[in-house]
C-alpha cells in the first residue's frame, strides 16, 4: 500500500520553509523540463528529491541553487519571495549547492579551491598564498578529513576525493539550505557514512538538506521526507514509501521484480575470455575466467584496479603483464581496434558516457556505427542504405526514444544515451561485454529495460564483465561477484554467498600477508 | 570526530611539499634553467670569440633588445592564462609605435602626457578584443587575427612611412645604452604579476583558464575577467611599443609585425600552458630572454644566419617535448 | 550528408556563399563590369589559392587542430618547383612529385609532433615554419642561388593560365578539389572519422579509431595542399619570391571560419571555407576597384570579418 501523502509542510510547524520552490517551470529549447513544480523543505529536515532522470531534480536543485532563471514561478526563502542572480547571489542568500557538475578548477590547489573568493587577505587586500594550505588543512580536520592533501592539484586527486572537496567547500560556509545533486554517485560506503554524519549534523543545527539520489538504501537511511517528482513535477511527499511504490509513482507503471533472475550457464569447452598473470596497480598477479553466457560482476571499493582492469582488457591502454586468451587462444590487444576487431569482439561501455563514449553534437546514427565503418564500407565510401537501415533496426530493438535517426545524441536522455551506446556494441556484434557503470545516472526504468537486456544477452551466450558501484545490482544480476582489492581478486562470491553485504564486507576487509 | 574519513588502513602518506612546488611550477622552474643554461652557453661562446666574458655593453644592449618582446610576451601570458590568444599584438606595436614616433615632442611633461595616451590607446584596443571575446563570445583567435588587421591599418594610416622621431631623454629613460636599467621596468613589472596573482582579478584569471564554467559557477565574472585580460594585454602592447620606439630612436608602422608569432614562442618556452589556466608571466620574461639568446649563440657560433629559424624552430619543439616529459615525471602521473 | 547538423551547419555555408554574392553585387555596383563574367572568374581565379590552403586548414582545423607552416611550406614549395624543374617541362613531373612530396612530409612531421610528442598544434606548426624557413632560405643561398630564378615549367603556367571554356584551368581544379575534399568529408570513412575525432578524440579512440593516424594523415594533408598551392603559384606568377607565403596563413585562416568551420573543431564543412576564401577575395577586389588606400583596405577587412563573425560565427552558449 502507498502511503498517504502529507501535505508539505509538517504537523504542527508554524514556521515557514526554509526554502520553497512556488508552481516553478524551466524549459530547455523544446523540452519542459519543470511544469509549474512546487516543493518545500523545511529548516532541520533532510528532504529526498527522487524521480526518473529527466524528472526535473537536478532541474529544481539548478533553479533553487541559483545556477539558472526560472522561465516563471517563484522562489521563497524563510517565506519570502527571492530572485537569484547567480550561485554568489544564492550563497548571499544562505544557500549552499552542491551540484552534479564538480565545479572544481583542474590545475589549481585543493587549497585554492576550497578557500576560491574567501582566501585569508592581507592588509593590503592582497591574498596570502602562504596561509592557503594550512587554512585548508585545519578547514579538512575540523570536518574528519585527513586523507586528502590540500597541496596535491584538484586534477591529481581521485573522483571520489574531488566530490568530497566540493561538498566541503560548500558546508564550510554554514549554509542554511543545502542542495545537493547526486553528492553520493562517486562515494564509496564509507565516505557516504562521512557525508550523512555531516548531514546529520547540520540537520541538528537547523539546516534544510535537500539531495538527490538513485539509491534507494540511502534515501531511506537518511531521509526524512522523500518528494517523487515525474515528467517536471512533483508526484507527492512521503515520510515513508515501499521502494516498488515510488517505482510506480516514479514511472506510472507496476514493476513486479527489480532484477531478472540470471539464467543458468551453458557448459562450454572453453571460457570465452580468460586473463592470467595480470597486475593492476602493480599489485600480485590476478587472472580471470568469463564464460560465455556468463555475468561477471567485480565488485569493491573505487579505485582498486577497475579501471585498469577494463580498459586493460580493451586496449586502452593494454595491461601491462598477463595473457589473454579469446576462446582459449592468446591474442595480443593493443588497443581498442584490435579488441573491437570481428575476430575478438570485445566492447567496452566506459564509465562517462558523455566524455569517453558518445559524440554529442553527432547523430544518433553516426554514434550506432561508429565502431563498424570499415564493415558499413566500400572502398573507403559508407553506403548510406545500409547504414539507415542498421541504425532504423538497433533504434527499434532497443527502444530508443529519439525523434529520428539524426537526432544530435546530446538531446536524449540519459538513460536513451546509455541504450545508444549499447546499440553501438550490439551493431558490432560484440560477444564479449565489458560493462562498466552502465546504469550510472540512469532513471531507474530505463535501468531496468538495461537489466533485462543484459539477462537476455547472457542468455543468447554474450560474454559479461559487469562492475557496478552499486552492490545490489552486482549481487542479483551476476553469476559471481569477484571482489577487487588492492589490485587483487580479494573474494570469489557465488550463490548462496553472494549478496549485497558480503560485497562490501569482502572490499573492506584487512588485507592479510599472503 | 564521528566517522572519520582518514581510517589507517589507507595509510595517509603526504608527498614531501618540495615535490608539490616543483610539480605545480614545473614550467617555469623549467624556463628558468633553460634561460640559464642559454646564459652560460652565450657566455662560453662569447669568450671562445672575444676572449673574455660577455661585459656591460652586451649585457645592456641584450636587454634593451629584448625588454619589448618580454613586455610583450608579459602581456601575451595573461591572455593566454584565460585560454585565450592574442595575435592582434603586432598591430597594435605597430600603431602605438608609430604614434610614439610622431607625438614624443616637447618637453617632459608632454611626453609623459602623450605615453600614458599611448598606453590608454592600448588598452583601448585590448578592450575591443575582450568585448568581442567576452561578450560577443567569439573565439580569441579570429577575433585577434581580424583586428590585427584593422589595428595594421590604424598603423599605416598614422605613419604610412618609416619616420618619426624618438627624443634621446626619453631613449635613455626606457632603454638607457650604458646600463641595463631597463630591467628596473622589468622589475616592476614582476611585482605587478605578483600582486596581480593575489588579487581577486587574478585568481578569477587562473580560474577561466582551468575551467571557464566552473568559475561562473563560483562567482568569477568571465566577461570581466577577460576584458580585464585584454586590456592588461593591450596596455602592455603599447608599452612594448614605446620601448621599441625607444630602441629604434624611429617609428615604423610595420616593425611589430613580427611580435605576433614570436610573443608565442615566448610564453611557450616561458612554460605557459596555452590551453589556459597555468603559467607565470615570470617565465614568459624568461622565455622572452631565452629567444634572444639563442640568436645571440646561433651568432656567435658563426651559424649561417640563413638557417637561423631552421634552429629556433627546432629548439622551440624539444624544450616543448623535455619540458612536458619533466612535467610529468616530476608530478608523479598517478 | 549525416555528418551536418541539419539547418545551423547549411546555414553558416548559405550565408558564407551569400557574403560572396553580395560582394559581387556591390562590386559591380560601384565599379559597374565587375560582377562580369571575366572579371568573377579571374577574382576567383586568385581565391582558388586561398581556397587550396584553405582546404588543408580545414582538414587540420575540424579536429581542432590548426597549420601555421603554411607561409614556409607554401614558399619552399615555390622555391622546390623552381629548381628542381629548371623551367623545363620534361621535369616537371619530376619537380612536382618532390614539390608535393616535401609538402606531404613537412605536414607529416607536424602531426607526428603533434601525436607522439604531444607538442600543441600551434608550436608545433609554428617551429615547424621556421624549420621550413631555414632549410629554404639555407640550402638556397637566400635565394641566390643560380636556379633559383628559373622560372616555372611552361605546362605548369599553361595548367594555371590556359583557359577551357572561358574558365581557368586553375580554377577548373579548385572546383575539382571542392569537389572531393567535400565528398571525401561527407560520404567516406576517413570524413566521418575526421568530424568524430574533431568531436571527442577520446570518444573516437575508444571507438576502435586510431586517432593518431588519422590526425598524421590530415597534417600531411594540409602540407600537401600547402605545396599544391605554392605550385600553383608560381605557375601564376612565373617566379619565386621570398615572403610570398606569408598573406596565405591568416587568410586561410580566416576563410575557413567565416565559412562555417568552427575553430574548435567537429563542425563545419569545406563548401563553407571555399565560399569563406571567394568572400575574402572578393572583398579586397572590391576595395582594389574603390581606389581604397591600402590601410583602409587593412582596416574594412578586419572590420567585415568582424561582422561576418558577429552574425553567424558565434559558439553557442551551453
Amino acid at each position: 500500500m502507498i502511503a498517504a501523502p502529507v501535505s508539505e509542510t509538517p504537523p504542527g510547524s508554524v514556521l515557514p520553509p526554509a526554502i520553497a520552490a512556488i508552481r516553478l517551470s524551466k524549459s530547455f529549447g523544446g523540452v519542459r523540463a519543470l511544469r509549474e513544480a512546487s516543493f518545500a523543505a523545511t529548516a532541520g529536515e533532510v528532504h529526498a528529491l527522487v524521480g526518473e532522470n529527466g524528472a526535473g531534480k537536478s532541474t529544481l536543485i539548478k533553479l533553487l541553487g541559483g545556477r539558472l532563471p526560472p522561465d516563471s514561478g517563484t522562489i521563497h526563502r524563510d517565506g519570502q519571495p527571492i530572485r537569484l542572480a547567480g550561485p554568489a547571489d544564492a550563497a548571499a542568500h544562505g544557500i549552499g549547492t552542491v551540484f552534479q557538475e564538480l565545479t572544481l578548477l583542474p590545475w589549481m590547489t585543493v587549497a585554492e579551491n576550497l578557500l576560491i573568493g574567501r582566501e585569508p587577505r592581507t592588509a593590503l587586500g592582497l591574498i596570502r598564498r602562504a596561509d592557503l594550505a594550512p587554512r585548508a588543512d585545519a578547514m579538512l580536520a575540523n570536518l574528519g578529513i585527513r586523507h586528502i592533501d590540500p597541496r596535491a592539484l584538484a586534477t591529481d586527486i581521485s573522483l571520489a576525493e574531488r566530490q568530497i572537496i566540493e561538498i566541503v567547500r560548500v558546508i564550510v560556509r554554514q549554509p542554511r539550505v543545502l542542495l545537493l545533486d547526486e553528492p553520493t554517485s562517486s562515494l564509496v560506503e564509507r565516505e557516504v557514512e562521512w557525508l550523512f554524519a555531516r548531514i546529520r549534523e547540520l540537520r541538528a543545527q537547523g539546516t534544510a538538506v535537500v539531495f538527490t539520489s538513485h539509491r534507494w538504501k540511502e534515501i531511506t537511511s537518511i531521509a526524512d521526507r522523500i518528494t517523487i517528482f515525474r515528467n517536471g513535477a512533483e508526484v507527492g511527499t512521503f515520510t515513508t514509501i515501499a521502494e516498488t511504490d515510488a517505482i510506480t509513482l516514479m514511472t506510472g507503471q507496476q514493476v513486479d521484480t527489480l532484477y531478472p533472475t540470471p539464467a543458468p550457464i551453458p557448459a562450454t569447452a572453453q571460457p570465452a575470455l580468460e586473463l592470467t598473470d595480470a597486475t593492476l596497480n602493480g599489485g600480485a598477479r590476478i587472472g580471470l575466467s568469463l564464460a560465455a553466457g556468463e555475468i561477471l560482476g567485480i565488485g569493491g571499493l573505487a579505485g582498486q584496479g577497475h579501471r585498469e582492469l577494463f580498459l586493460g582488457l580493451f586496449g586502452a591502454p593494454p595491461l601491462r603483464h598477463g595473457t589473454t586468451r579469446i576462446g582459449g587462444k592468446p591474442v595480443r590487444i593493443a588497443s581498442p581496434a584490435d579488441a573491437i576487431h570481428a575476430r575478438l569482439g570485445i566492447a567496452l561501455v566506459p564509465e562517462d558516457r558523455k566524455s569517453e563514449g558518445l559524440l554529442l553534437p553527432l547523430p544518433v546514427r553516426d554514434n550506432l556505427t561508429l565502431p563498424i565503418l570499415s564493415r558499413l564500407s566500400r572502398l573507403g565510401v559508407i553506403r548510406g542504405a545500409a547504414e539507415r537501415r542498421m541504425s532504423k533496426e538497433m533504434i527499434e530493438r532497443l527502444t530508443i526514444r529519439t525523434p529520428s535517426a539524426t537526432q544530435p545524441v546530446g538531446a536524449l536522455s540519459g538513460g536513451n544515451q546509455q541504450k545508444v551506446l549499447l546499440g553501438r556494441w550490439l551493431l558490432a556484434d560484440s560477444h564479449i561485454l565489458l560493462l562498466y557503470d552502465v546504469t550510472r545516472g540512469v532513471d531507474i526504468a530505463t535501468k531496468h529495460e538495461i537489466y533485462e537486456l543484459m539477462t537476455r544477452l547472457a542468455a543468447e551466450g554474450k560474454a559479461i564483465l559487469f562492475y557496478s558501484s552499486d552492490t545490489e545490482e552486482l549481487a542479483h544480476l551476476c553469476h559471481r561477484v569477484l571482489v577487487l582489492r588492492d589490485g587483487r581478486i580479494a573474494a570469489t562470491l557465488t550463490p548462496p554467498a553472494l549478496s549485497a553485504e558480503a560485497i562490501v564486507a569482502a572490499a573492506m576487509q584487512e588485507t592479510h600477508a599472503d | 570526530m564521528p566517522s572519520d574519513l582518514a581510517i589507517a588502513p589507507q595509510a595517509t602518506h603526504r608527498r614531501p611539499r618540495a615535490a608539490h612546488v616543483l610539480g605545480q611550477n614545473a614550467g617555469l622552474i623549467l624556463a628558468a634553467l633553460i634561460l640559464l643554461a642559454s646564459i652560460i652557453g652565450f657566455a662560453a661562446m662569447f669568450w671562445l670569440e672575444q676572449d673574455r666574458l660577455p661585459g656591460n655593453f652586451e649585457i645592456t644592449s641584450t636587454v634593451n633588445n629584448t625588454m619589448p618582446l618580454a613586455v610583450v610576451a608579459i602581456g601575451q601570458s595573461i591572455v593566454v592564462l584565460t585560454r585565450g590568444i592574442d595575435l592582434s599584438v603586432g598591430g597594435v606595436i605597430d600603431l602605438t609605435n608609430a604614434l610614439a614616433a610622431i607625438w614624443l615632442t616637447g618637453g617632459v611633461l608632454h611626453m609623459i602626457g602623450v605615453s600614458i595616451a599611448i598606453v590608454l590607446i592600448g588598452a583601448a584596443a585590448g578592450l575591443l578584443n575582450g568585448l568581442l571575446v567576452g561578450l560577443g563570445r567569439l573565439q580569441p583567435i579570429v577575433v585577434t587575427l581580424a583586428t590585427l588587421s584593422i589595428f595594421q591599418g590604424l598603423a599605416i594610416r598614422v605613419l604610412p612611412q618609416p619616420g618619426g622621431a624618438v627624443p634621446p631623454g626619453y631613449t635613455d629613460l626606457l632603454v638607457n645604452p650604458n646600463q641595463p636599467t631597463a630591467l628596473i621596468f622589468l622589475l616592476i613589472a614582476i611585482l605587478g604579476w605578483m600582486a596581480l596573482r593575489r588579487s581577486h582579478l587574478g585568481v578569477g584569471i587562473f580560474a577561466i583558464g582551468n575551467d571557464e564554467s566552473s568559475a561562473v559557477a563560483l562567482g568569477v565574472n568571465a566577461m570581466r575577467t577577460k576584458i580585464a585580460a585584454y586590456m592588461i594585454g593591450g596596455a602592455l602592447y603599447a608599452v612594448a611599443g614605446l620601448f621599441l620606439a625607444a630602441n629604434a630612436t624611429a617609428g615604423d608602422a610595420t616593425t611589430g609585425d613580427g611580435y605576433t608569432l614570436t610573443s608565442i614562442v615566448a610564453v611557450v618556452l616561458g612554460g605557459v600552458n596555452l590551453f589556459g589556466g597555468r603559467g607565470s608571466a615570470v617565465g614568459a620574461i624568461c622565455g622572452a630572454f631565452i629567444t634572444t639568446m639563442i640568436v645571440n649563440i646561433l651568432f656567435f657560433a658563426h651559424i649561417n644566419p640563413l638557417y637561423q629559424s631552421f634552429y629556433e624552430g627546432l629548439f622551440l619543439v624539444i624544450a616543448v617535448v623535455f619540458g612536458a616529459l619533466i612535467g610529468r615525471l616530476v608530478r608523479g602521473r598517478r | 550528408m549525416s555528418n551536418l547538423l541539419p539547418s545551423a551547419n547549411a546555414l553558416r555555408v548559405l550565408a558564407a556563399y551569400g557574403a560572396a554574392v553580395l560582394l559581387f553585387v556591390i562590386g559591380n555596383w560601384v565599379h559597374p563590369g565587375f560582377a562580369s563574367f571575366g572579371s568573377v572568374t579571374s577574382i576567383l581565379l586568385v581565391a582558388s589559392f586561398v581556397g587550396l590552403v584553405a582546404a588543408g586548414q580545414c582538414f587540420v582545423i575540424l579536429i581542432g587542430g590548426i597549420d601555421l607552416s603554411v607561409p614556409w611550406v607554401l614558399n619552399a614549395a615555390a622555391i622546390l618547383l623552381v629548381t628542381a624543374s629548371l623551367g623545363q617541362d620534361s621535369r616537371a613531373i619530376y619537380a612536382v612529385a618532390v614539390t608535393l612530396g616535401m609538402g606531404a612530409l613537412a605536414g607529416m612531421a607536424n602531426g607526428i609532433g603533434v601525436v607522439w610528442f604531444g607538442v600543441p598544434a600551434v608550436v608545433m606548426t609554428l617551429a615547424m615554419n621556421g624549420i621550413i624557413e631555414g632549410l629554404a632560405l639555407g640550402l638556397s643561398g637566400g635565394m641566390t642561388c643560380s636556379a633559383c630564378a628559373s622560372y616555372a615549367p611552361p605546362v605548369i603556367a599553361a595548367a594555371v593560365h590556359d583557359v577551357w571554356l572561358g574558365i581557368p584551368a586553375a580554377l577548373w581544379l579548385w572546383l575539382v578539389v571542392i569537389a572531393v575534399v567535400s565528398f571525401v568529408l561527407s560520404l567516406t570513412r576517413f570524413g566521418r572519422t575526421t568530424y568524430a575525432i574533431g568531436n571527442n578524440a577520446r570518444a573516437a579512440y575508444l571507438a576502435g579509431i586510431n586517432v593518431n593516424l588519422t590526425t598524421v594523415a590530415l597534417y600531411a594533408l594540409s602540407g600537401l595542399f600547402s605545396a599544391m598551392a605554392g605550385i600553383l603559384l608560381v605557375g601564376f606568377g612565373g617566379q619565386a619570391s621570398l615572403g610570398m607565403g606569408t598573406p596565405y596563413l591568416f587568410q586561410s585562416i580566416a576563410a575557413v571560419v567565416i565559412g562555417g568551420v568552427s575553430i574548435l573543431g567537429g563542425r563545419g564543412s569545406y563548401l563553407g571555407a571555399a565560399a569563406g576564401a571567394a568572400s575574402l577575395t572578393a572583398l579586397v577586389s572590391v576595395l582594389l576597384a574603390l581606389n581604397m588606400p591600402d590601410y583602409g583596405r587593412s582596416i574594412i577587412y578586419g572590420v567585415v570579418i568582424l561582422v561576418l563573425l558577429l552574425l553567424y560565427g558565434r559558439e553557442q552558449r551551453e
